[in-house]
């Protein structure tokens, strides 16, 4: 019987045809139908809408049956979780089966079900099978109270299981204790808490069972042993004894997981004996896994470069194991190249070397470069070796291969800096081959080299003259170097012609440069040498630091926390496992939410109900429903805050955080119609409007809860997807446009960078770049974008306060938004002037514009402090007499340099503040007037 | 813990789909297609990256992907070994793998990903308790030309691809039978001047039984094994297995009539309470196929080719070149390598080649072909028997003249071979007896060996 029929593509009506197939009477007429729509679903076809059909077949004595029916319910579930309420009677009647195949079936598949109200009903089955005389059944109920205990955990307390998942580490299966084992070490994880403690009892119990039990429980095993806190050497020494015969297993995984244990117990003990024995017993293992794929062995290539940091012994003699063979995979050679380098001493250093050359002259690039890299890195960290490194580079060089002579060039120069004045005799074999460096790196390297051997080369004028003539062109890098050397040459030859040459270099270096760094340091030589050109030989002839081969090394404290992970995927990244794990986990779903669903789901649940007897009928309800539900879910998403449904846009123009009101109206006026795609308008019609409203309402404050707290600038068919909030705001002395972008397209988007058009405080971004990083589909972001006083963005003509946005991205083009300038982050901290500045500058400006705030105050102090907090400065208070008011002046600057000038007056506890305002610029009266008010109330 | 575990066809669809946490995006599968297709600069992709804090590891066969996904920081031998068992137990019960294999079994592998993974840890995992679980039958499939290794395991007798299910379940054509296979990988690199300056064997012993009731099985290897541990103060038998003996290695070595093995191991279900004393080995054997040992040695290996190299200019023209190779097969006369090639790189400057060859009539030259691109010239042969000389002449037709640095860019030589029943370090099996007290059982028994080349390269 071929089942690959079942991926051949879909037919039209395929979904009505599957129905009928499905609802048959005829069992192996429904067994194909159940397994065309597990291909369908394989393939990433949505088959959801066949749910109730599904669950319909699942009551059957035929077990094969029944798995397909199973596997297609944990695949569902999670979207339709209403419905997989309706299997949980099937599941715990299941659970009583006398065949234990099925019992555990049952329990293994509602543990998969993750809605909260379905584990009341989970509890009493799992507590049959936990305690169930077939050990396939109790294994597979301690992985269940692990389910259990994502979903619910104070039920899994509440009702005992753990403290049975302990008792089950002493079950008599091998198998029951592993997995209850693995069990406890995921509950652990979970919920941070300790609930596996590893005791000396118990540590006698599992090492008991790591004889028995499979490769896999083996390595779990080995994995928790490392988390025992051992109490003295003798501790540590039985454990390894233990453990030492598993690293002859044929599985690489369990290799590794002994080995960690031995390395984490060679940090126990004192004696070094004992880890001399054991480094022993631990190098030929190792080596063996080279043996393996090279899947296995890039894993173990990883390792072992740690592992030969921590303890070069091991290994020490075993370098010629890690030559790379002609046919490994180029990601296996690199590993091996760097273990290579590790490993590489004095004694084995010729035969390394041989290696070195002849990988230098393979046909990967990559791994070229690389080959010649370690011949440096090999002469830096070996100083009796050097010379022997040198002739072999300078053999390479030799072959006039372009990237070879390159990377030899930047290496030598790492020689000369590691000895100095020793190796000057190559220089002139170095300067054969000038012409063909074209790598910035490359021609910095030799640069670099001509202008510290300057007094060596007898025509380090003319070499470097040849540099100098693409001077303008030469990347920053190259730029710098030509620089110094240029400095140092005439420090040293200080000839006439070397003289122009430096006059030319440090005018172009000043004058004809954007490059601040290139710019100052010409300054800093230029003044140097004008001043006092001794002090500038002190300085720039100065001896330098020695290098030492660092590239591969790893912080120790890197190194330390890399070991004790040996064997996991932090040991392959080399990074510590909190820098990649993120424990996410799917939400439960909560009854709440399924209400909320429920509206959306209406029909599908009136279809299955409706399924027995009018199989017909529902047919194409349910299908339009499907298409439907598509934008609704959409609504109850991201959009929801936005205007995704147009009507609400303009009835909410600054759709403020808390405006909910103001967006239900909206909704109140088109009631998802307007949202919903014309064709799928029956359908949503069809559905009771009322219930969709009652599902927003349940679901919207939540929505909102989990968008920002920003005003909406871009949503709906303008963003094509992508709905952007934001709002200019002051954070740290600076304005910056505090941005929340989340990304509802179905690509990946990237490269955001924003501009706006000329606006009338001279706003701009100081740095284009929307820093949120790749966008994937789903995900969101937000970034503050720093904004800068540009004059060129000033705009003229009288002051408004509109700000036009362009925003770009890769992947969908240009987005344009108008936002409003809301005045008080415009406001500086060190607006303030003296009171004599004050006094004049009022007198200078023409008449004052005034308003009166309807605002109460009681408290004259607090409002100056509230009036400083927006940053306007209070600067005189007084009485005013025979009035009983107060008066305040206030003053502030406004982004740009434009100050404000204000009078407060204002009779304590009685309402109205007479504002009086006089600025140059008279227009921004009415945005101030705004924030004192606001700050005032 | 395993979040996902999915199979990918070679043009990266979707044949196989299992989500168990449900915290990575379905839209991973594309994300792993497409990161490691277009790995960076085109590499190779490693068995195992990141992308948006998803870890994908996967292992290939058969032409397909199997890859697994997770968030956690798992034991990544961990993952790749269960993903080669998965692959294995694929073999197992559909006899081969490959898309078509996969497309036609889903169901039934389906089931068995049920009984291996269960919320993302790792059940059980042998073929043999597995059987008990499944209730789909299989449709076996023979592996396509096209993926059949280049000169197959699959010639012969013994190429089997039937599934475990065969030996219990299809009566009618129910065959006890058990294959024992010692298949070894040579890697050895000659330095310029001919000499083997690293050798090195990877074998292993391969069971794969059919044998209904599962009979205890006895094997028992060559006499004169020696197994040397590494140890500080030369070699010296160690760790168990070592034969006990007080003397060194170095002087077993001198003696050619020993074969040493440098490091063993064995699969768990290998009783070896008689291996110190005759080298027997008992076990029994669990259904399916399974590594009975890995091993590895450095010592007294016979090299079964040797080869030399000239390159000389043209004195007719200087824009030509003469590179000159001669090949000798040193195995015994019996025996034959099924299938050669020979393959040279040759420099950037070599704009076309000419080749001819030398070769006795049965090596029946099966072609030689120049590539622009890859710039390696191949020379495929059918058949070369033991103590055959192979010549080969490739005249090349240079861009710019001749220069001596051309006798260093030619080069290395890498060879390809596989020489049935022949085991490079003399590991034989003396006899393979089936413990069944029946006079009228006697399945049939399949030894064999074979010596493949991992990594052949003579240096220039």
């Amino acid at each position: 019987m071929a089942d690959s029929k079942y991926f051949s593509t879909t037919k039209k009506g395929e979904i009505h045809e599957l129905k009928e197939e499905l609802a048959s009477l005829d069992r192996p007429k429904k067994k194909e139908a159940v397994k065309k729509v597990i291909a369908a679903m394989t393939v990433g076809k949505d088959v959801s809408m066949l749910f109730p059909h599904v669950v319909n077949c699942m009551q059957t004595e035929d077990l094969e049956l029944k798995k397909l029916v199973y596997l297609y319910l944990i695949n569902y579930a999670k979207t339709q979780p209403d419905l997989a309420i309706m299997a949980v009677n099937t599941f715990v009647k299941d659970s009583q089966e006398p065949n234990p195949l099925i019992r555990a079936l049952a329990v293994r598949t509602m543990g998969c079900i993750r809605v909260d109200k379905i584990t009341e009903y989970l509890c009493d089955p799992l507590q049959r099978c936990l305690k169930d005389d077939d050990p396939y059944v109790r294994k597979t109920a301690a992985v269940c109270v692990a389910k259990l205990f994502d979903i619910n955990p104070e039920l899994v307390e509440d009702r005992g299981f753990l403290d049975m998942l302990r008792d089950m580490l002493s079950d008599a299966n091998p198998m029951v204790v592993a997995n209850a084992l693995a069990a406890l070490q995921e509950i652990q994880e979970i919920s941070g808490k300790e609930v596996l403690q590893i005791t000396s009892h118990m540590l006698f119990k599992l090492l008991a069972a790591l004889n028995e039990c499979t490769e896999w429980g083996q390595v779990f095993i080995l994995d928790a042993l490392v988390s025992y806190q051992v109490q003295d050497s003798k501790d540590a020494e039985k454990i390894v004894e233990r453990v030492l015969p598993r690293l002859q297993h044929v599985n690489s995984a369990v290799v590794l997981s002994a080995a960690k244990v031995v390395l984490r117990m060679m940090e126990e003990v004192r004696s070094e004996e004992l880890v001399k024995a054991w480094s022993k017993k631990m190098g030929p293992p190792l080596v063996t896994l080279l043996s393996a794929e090279p899947e296995v062995q890039y894993v173990a290539l990883r390792n072992i470069s740690l592992i030969v940091q921590r303890w070069p012994s091991i290994l020490a003699n075993e370098v010629k194991v890690f030559f790379c063979k002609y046919n490994d995979p180029i990601y296996v050679k690199m590993e091996k190249l760097e273990i290579m380098i590790a490993l590489a001493s004095e004694r084995n250093i010729d035969q390394v070397l041989l290696e070195f050359k002849e990988y230098a002259q393979e046909v990967d690039v990559d791994f070229v470069r690389k080959a010649v890299r370690a011949i440096g890195r090999c002469a830096v960290s070996l100083e009796k070796a050097a010379q022997r490194c040198i002739s072999v580079l300078l053999e390479l060089i030799q072959t006039k291969v372009n990237y070879v002579v390159q990377e030899a060039v930047i290496v030598i120069k790492d020689i000369f800096r590691r000895y100095p004045n020793q190796y000057e005799s190559i220089i002139g074999q170095l300067c054969d081959n000038l012409e063909s460096l074209d790598e910035p790196e490359a021609k910095a390297s030799m640069v670099w080299i001509i202008g510290e051997y300057a007094d060596r080369i007898d025509n380090a004028d003319e070499l470097l003259e040849t540099f100098l003539e693409t001077f303008p062109e030469e990347t920053a890098m190259v730029q710098l170097q030509l620089l110094t050397a240029t400095v140092k040459l005439f420090l040293k030859k200080p000839t006439d012609s070397v003289q122009r040459m430096i006059q030319l270099v440090l005018s172009a270096a000043t004058n004809e440069t954007d490059n601040p760094d290139l710019r100052d340091r010409a300054y800093v030589y230029w003044r140097l040498l004008s001043t006092d050109p001794e002090a500038a030989k002190d300085v720039v002839l100065a001896n330098k630091p020695v290098i030492t081969d660092d590239s591969s090394q790893l912080e120790p404290a890197l190194l330390k926390a890399l070991m004790e992970q040996i064997s996991s995927l932090a040991s392959v990244y080399h990074k510590p496992a909190d820098t990649f794990v993120s424990r996410q986990r799917l939400a439960v779903q909560t009854v709440d939410t399924l209400a909320a669903a429920r509206s959306f789901a209406e029909e599908d649940v009136a279809a299955a109900a409706a399924a027995p007897q009018a199989t017909g009928n529902g047919a194409p309800a349910a299908a339009a429903a499907a298409v439907s539900s598509a934008p609704v879910v959409d609504l109850l998403g991201e959009d929801l805050l936005g205007d995704s449904t147009p009507a609400a846009a303009p009835a909410a123009p600054a759709a403020t955080p808390g405006g909910l009101d103001d967006l239900l109206g909206g909704l109140d006026v088109a009631p998802a119609a307007a949202a919903a795609p014309p064709a799928a308008a029956p359908a949503a019609a069809a559905a009771d409007p009322f219930d969709l409203l009652g599902g927003m309402a349940a679901a919207a404050p939540a929505a909102a809860a989990a968008a920002p707290s920003l005003p909406q600038l871009l949503g709906g068919e303008k963003g094509k997807g992508l709905t952007v909030y934001g709002q200019l705001q002051r954070v740290g002395g600076r304005v910056v446009y505090q941005l929340h972008v989340n990304n509802g397209s179905a690509t990946s988007v990237d490269g955001l960078m924003l501009q706006v058009n000329n606006n009338s405080f001279g706003l701009a971004p100081a740095d284009q770049n929307v820093a949120v990083g790749t966008l994937a589909p789903g995900a969101r972001g937000s970034a503050a974008v720093p904004m800068a006083y540009n004059p060129a963005k000033l705009a003229q003509g009288p002051a408004n306060m509109k700000l036009q946005v362009a925003m770009r991205s890769n992947q969908l083009g240009v987005f344009y938004w108008d936002d409003n300038i809301p005045l008080a982050p415009l406001l500086e901290e060190g607006g303030t002037i003296d009171g004599q500045a004050f006094l004049a500058a009022w007198r200078g400006l023409p008449q004052e514009a005034m308003q009166k705030l309807d605002v109460t105050i009681a408290d004259v102090e607090a409002a100056k402090a509230r009036l400083g907090a927006v940053n306007l400065f209070v600067l005189a208070h007084r009485p005013v007499p025979g009035t009983g008011q107060d008066a305040l002046y206030v003053t502030g600057r406004v982004f740009g340099s434009t100050q404000v000038l204000l009078e407060l007056r204002l009779m304590r506890g009685t309402p109205g503040v007479d504002v009086s305002f006089k600025s140059e610029r008279q227009e921004l009266a009415a945005a101030v007037f705004a924030v004192v008010r606001s700050s005032l109330t | 813990m395993i979040s996902q575990f999915f199979i990918l066809s070679p043009r990266g669809d979707v044949i196989i789909r299992r989500d168990y946490l449900g915290n990575v995006p379905k839209t991973s599968t594309e994300t792993f297609f497409r990161t490691s297709k277009f790995y960076k600069a085109g590499d190779e992709a490693p068995p195992i990256f990141l992308v948006d804090g998803v870890s994908y590891l996967s292992v290939k066969d058969g032409g397909v992907h199997l890859v697994a996904t997770t968030r956690d920081n798992v034991s990544p031998s961990f993952v790749l070994e269960f993903l080669k068992r998965i692959s294995i137990i694929i073999k197992d019960y559909c006899g081969s793998i490959s898309e078509e294999a996969i497309r036609k079994n889903f169901p039934l592998i389906y089931e068995l990903l049920d009984e291996l993974l269960d919320y993302g840890l790792t059940q059980n995992t042998s073929t043999e308790a597995l059987k008990t679980f499944v209730l789909n039958e299989p449709t076996v499939v023979a592996p396509p030309a096209s993926l059949k290794p280049l000169f197959g395991l699959s010639k012969g007798p013994t190429g089997v691809f039937k599934s475990v299910l065969d030996t219990n379940r299809t009566d009618g054509k129910r065959r006890d039978e058990i294959y024992v296979d010692v298949v070894e990988r040579l890697a050895v690199t000659f330095n310029a001047a001919g000499h083997a300056i690293s050798s090195q064997i990877d074998g292993s012993i391969q069971v794969k039984s059919y044998l209904a009731g599962n009979p205890p099985l006895k094997i028992k290897l060559n006499d004169d094994l020696l197994i040397t541990r590494r140890d500080g103060s030369g070699y010296a038998g160690g760790g168990g297995y070592g034969g006990g003996s007080g003397f060194s290695a170095g002087d077993y070595a001198a003696d050619s009539s020993l074969v040493i093995l440098d490091d063993v191991n064995f699969h768990e279900v290998a009783d070896l309470s008689a291996f110190d004393t005759e080298r027997c080995i008992s076990l029994v054997p669990p259904d399916g196929e399974f590594a009975l040992a890995n091993y590895r040695t450095s010592h007294a290996l016979r090299l079964p080719f040797r080869l030399s190299i000239a390159t000389e200019a043209d004195p007719a023209s200087d824009h030509k070149a003469l590179v000159r190779l001669r090949l000798w097969c040193d195995v015994p006369a019996d025996k034959a390598a099924s299938g050669l090639e020979v393959e040279l790189p040759l420099p950037g400057h070599v704009a076309r080649v000419h080749c001819e060859v030398d070769a006795p009539g049965s090596a029946a030259l099966a072609g030689w072909e120049f590539s622009d691109k890859t710039h390696l010239l191949r020379w495929r042969f059918k058949k070369v028997l033991g103590g055959m000389d192979l010549s080969m002449r490739a005249r090349l037709t240079l861009t710019k003249p001749f220069g001596a640095s051309l006798r260093t860019e030619v080069g290395p030589v890498n060879l390809k071979f596989t020489i049935p029943m022949f085991s490079a370090s003399r590991i034989s099996l003396k006899y393979l007896q089936i413990m069944r007290k029946d006079r009228n059982y006697n399945p049939q028994r399949w030894v064999r060996y074979v010596t493949s080349s991992n990594s052949y390269t003579f240096r220039t």
